[in-house]
């Protein structure tokens, strides 16, 4: 113990450099931590990720990365192939499922909105398959979907329609997929414009009513225009989301059959992690980046209702 | 008959004094005394059945052994991070050849063992490297030079049902029309005691997966990965044959949706009764015979895979190994450990105790050595592995993009596509991905 006080520093007084330096900046030493923390583990990397998205880099100790400027965005825009085949999934994948979840998730939310017996249960119910684990999930449609044993064909088969091979079928695997991100999220879209109904102002449904107005008018003309901020903020979500999908792609069909799935996010994962091609896998972000960007971008103008 | 015996005597004497030449000059396995051994195990059959008498070999030389085990993801992550910082310090760990071999090599990963095999201070004179089925030590070298001992081998053969061939008087196939006439003839058959019909054939179809079990087929009709001067040979006259094949028989006589079946899918169907044959690693037999999942315990027959059109032999031989790094500190020292683990004894007891597939002829012959799985299994894995083509992935350093590549092309085939077209494309791609990473 005595060893140990001698090492202490003197109790430190007011007029010291340090604390003085605290007292007079204390936003600047307070948040310190946090903004080394931010700095290390998300603005470095999007900086190196852009930096070696220049470069070209085969993953071995024996070739050092090698400075070549845009020749990976030229070779993804102008010869590759799959990074075509896989904007376009992308792109496709995000459109189908968010539409389908905007228009199921709205329509839930008008539902749960009304008085009934049991509300409070059924919402409880309907937010459930958001709270799942996204690989479980997958798993368990990956076996519905199953061509021979699975649910759905059956499904399909009681209105006389399939069989249909689902996510081994290449026109299919896409809206198949699409339909399990849409089970899954439709929630989330469901629980943001219950939030928004519930701030809704009743005076504007009173002088409709006083006018003479249909239910059918209210909704068009009062509900959903006053909803769109709401709803625009769903989407946004939703679609950048979506852009970035994942683990059920990844699970369910690892972009197959042949390359059918394959959105943005799971050809760079190949390319950087199975093929090694650090460098382009970079690349490949940076464009994934830029799209996810150029999407919130244009859906938060249109919020703003300044389109 | 005479000159039989005379032979025999000869043989005799000969044993004898090299016997005692042996007995003169006993081999020293306490000469690195006191040394250190870092040996990186992947989570393996293999691995589990030899950890147990690694205490042996402790007290035979004296070398203390750090062993270190993770599940397969993790080990290779972890052996190629500690290989690519340049520092490592490991000193064996289990390589599969076909899949970094290449990569490592070109790297200059691997430190050859050659002189050390060559070397009687080194090795044991009982350690009979000849005794190795011949296409596992083919397996483990690489542009000529040898990077250690195989501890497992696997190949793609032909698991059919014997119940249900027998039922309707169907050949067993040894050639891929025969193959492809069973199928035929079987699928739609029932195969289980409900009576629903079951599939001709059932196998890998998803696209990298697929293409380690159609190298298979692509030998038996006489096509290969790349011609002998490293040119793309996937789009060659046998090579489109093997790839139409293999997506024919999925399309007409399998089970539908085989574009995303791994062998998980794959065997789960085969082991449910639902197919009549299955080609895939023969090392899944736990998995076909397994008494809590599977339905078709003791109807499997295990065959090699079936012959192409002018004989050739189409048995894949996959096999894992120890192989040691350039930076290993005690090179010596771990080809003793390299060498015990793989001489007759270890194999023995791996064998006869776990069940692995070892490669040792000896012990294949052996009848308590074979005594752990089916015997026509062992029959068929001992013959495999002295034919086949260790060519299970096509040898090249980008080894998972190019099985996409060719994937892709067997997937269009299995939906029933343009062969031709698309081996082209994955002959073309091939060569770019080898032009971008095996620049020299």
């Amino acid at each position: 113990m005595t060893t140990n006080s001698r090492s202490l520093p003197p109790p430190a007084r007011s007029s010291s450099g340090w604390a003085l330096f605290i007292e007079r900046h204390p936003v600047l030493v307070f948040t310190s931590p946090a903004t080394v923390v931010v700095f290390i583990l998300m603005v470095f990397p999007v900086f190196y990720t852009v930096y070696m998205s220049l470069h070209s880099w085969f993953a071995s100790s024996v070739t050092a990365p090698e400075f070549i400027g845009l020749a990976n965005f030229k070779r993804a825009f102008t010869q590759d192939e799959r990074f075509r085949n896989a904007v376009w999934l992308t792109l496709y994948f995000t459109v189908l499922a968010t539409a389908m979840q905007v228009v199921l998730g709205v329509a839930l939310a008008l539902l749960l909105n009304r008085p009934f017996r049991g509300k409070g249960f059924f919402r409880s119910i309907f937010l459930l398959p958001m709270v799942a684990t996204p690989v479980a999930i997958a798993l368990v449609w990956m076996m519905m979907y199953n061509p021979t044993l699975g649910v759905m064909n059956y499904l399909v088969g009681l209105v006389g329609l399939g069989p249909f091979k689902w996510v081994s079928d290449v026109r299919l695997v896409i809206p198949a997929l699409a339909v399990v991100d849409t089970w899954e999220w439709t929630p989330l879209i469901t629980l943001i414009t219950l939030a928004g109904l519930a701030t809704l102002p009743l005076e504007p449904y009173e002088s409709a009513l006083i006018d003479g107005a249909t239910p059918a008018q209210m909704f068009w003309r009062i509900t959903l225009p006053l909803l769109r901020p709401t709803i625009m903020v769903a989407l946004l979500f939703r679609s950048i989301d979506c852009l970035k999908t994942f683990d059920i792609i990844y699970v369910m069909t690892a972009g197959g059959p042949g390359f059918a799935s394959e959105t943005l996010n799971v050809y760079t994962f190949q390319v950087g992690l199975f093929y090694f091609h650090i460098g382009y896998a970079c690349s490949l972000l940076v464009i994934l980046f830029a799209l996810v960007l150029g999407v919130s971008l244009v859906l938060i103008k249109v919020r703003r209702g300044s389109w | 008959m005479k000159i039989c015996k005379a032979v025999v005597a000869l043989g005799l004497l000969a044993g004898l004094l090299l016997a005692s030449t042996a007995q003169a000059q006993q081999f020293n396995w306490q000469q690195f005394k006191g040394t250190q051994l870092r040996v990186l195990l992947n989570k393996h059959p293999w691995q589990a059945a030899i950890e147990p008498h690694l205490k042996d070999f402790e007290t035979l030389t004296g070398i203390k052994l750090i062993t270190e085990v993770y599940p397969e993801d993790q080990f290779r992550a972890k052996v190629l991070v500690e290989l690519t910082s340049g520092a490592s310090s490991i000193d064996v760990f289990m390589t599969m050849p076909a899949q970094e071999g290449l990569k490592y090599m070109r790297a200059d990963w691997y430190q050859p063992v050659d002189e050390f095999l060559k070397d009687p201070s080194l090795t044991a004179p009982d350690y009979n490297w000849n005794d190795f089925l011949d296409k596992t030590r083919e397996a483990m070298v690489i542009e000529g030079k040898l990077i250690g001992p195989p501890v497992q081998v696997e190949n793609v053969s032909l698991m059919y049902r014997k119940d249900v061939f027998q039922k309707y008087g169907v050949k067993v196939p040894t050639t891929l029309d025969e193959m492809e006439a069973a199928a035929k003839a079987l699928n739609g058959k029932p195969m289980t005691d409900d009576g629903q019909p079951g599939f001709g054939i059932v196998n890998r179809g998803k696209r990298a997966a697929a293409t380690s079990m159609f190298a298979g087929m692509l030998y038996a009709m006489g096509g290969s990965w790349l011609t002998p001067d490293r040119e793309p040979a996937i789009n060659s006259e046998e090579a489109i044959k093997a790839i139409d094949m293999w997506g024919r028989l999925l399309r007409l006589y399998g089970p539908p949706g085989s574009e995303n079946n791994h062998w998980y899918e794959a065997s789960s169907i085969f082991s449910q009764g639902k197919a009549a044959m299955y080609t895939d690693a023969n090392s899944l037999w736990p998995v076909i015979e397994d008494a809590q999942k599977s339905k078709v315990i003791g109807k499997v027959g295990y065959a090699l895979f079936p012959r192409g059109p002018k004989g050739q032999y189409g048995s894949t031989v996959a096999v894992w190994g120890l192989g040691m790094p350039k930076t290993a500190k005690n090179q010596k020292a771990a080809w003793l450990f390299m060498q015990w683990a793989t001489n007759k004894d270890q194999v023995f007891k791996v064998q006869t105790e776990k069940g692995v597939l070892g490669c040792r002829d000896a012990v294949w012959k052996d009848p308590k050595g074979k005594a752990k799985v089916p015997a026509d299994l062992a029959e068929s894995l001992a013959q495999g592995s002295k034919v086949g083509t260790p060519f299970w992935n096509p040898p090249v350093v980008a080894v998972a993009e190019v099985r996409d590549a060719v994937g892709a092309a067997i997937v269009t085939s299995i939906q029933g596509g343009d062969v031709k077209a698309a081996a082209n494309k994955a002959a073309a791609d091939m060569k770019r991905i080898m032009a971008e990473t095996e620049k020299k």
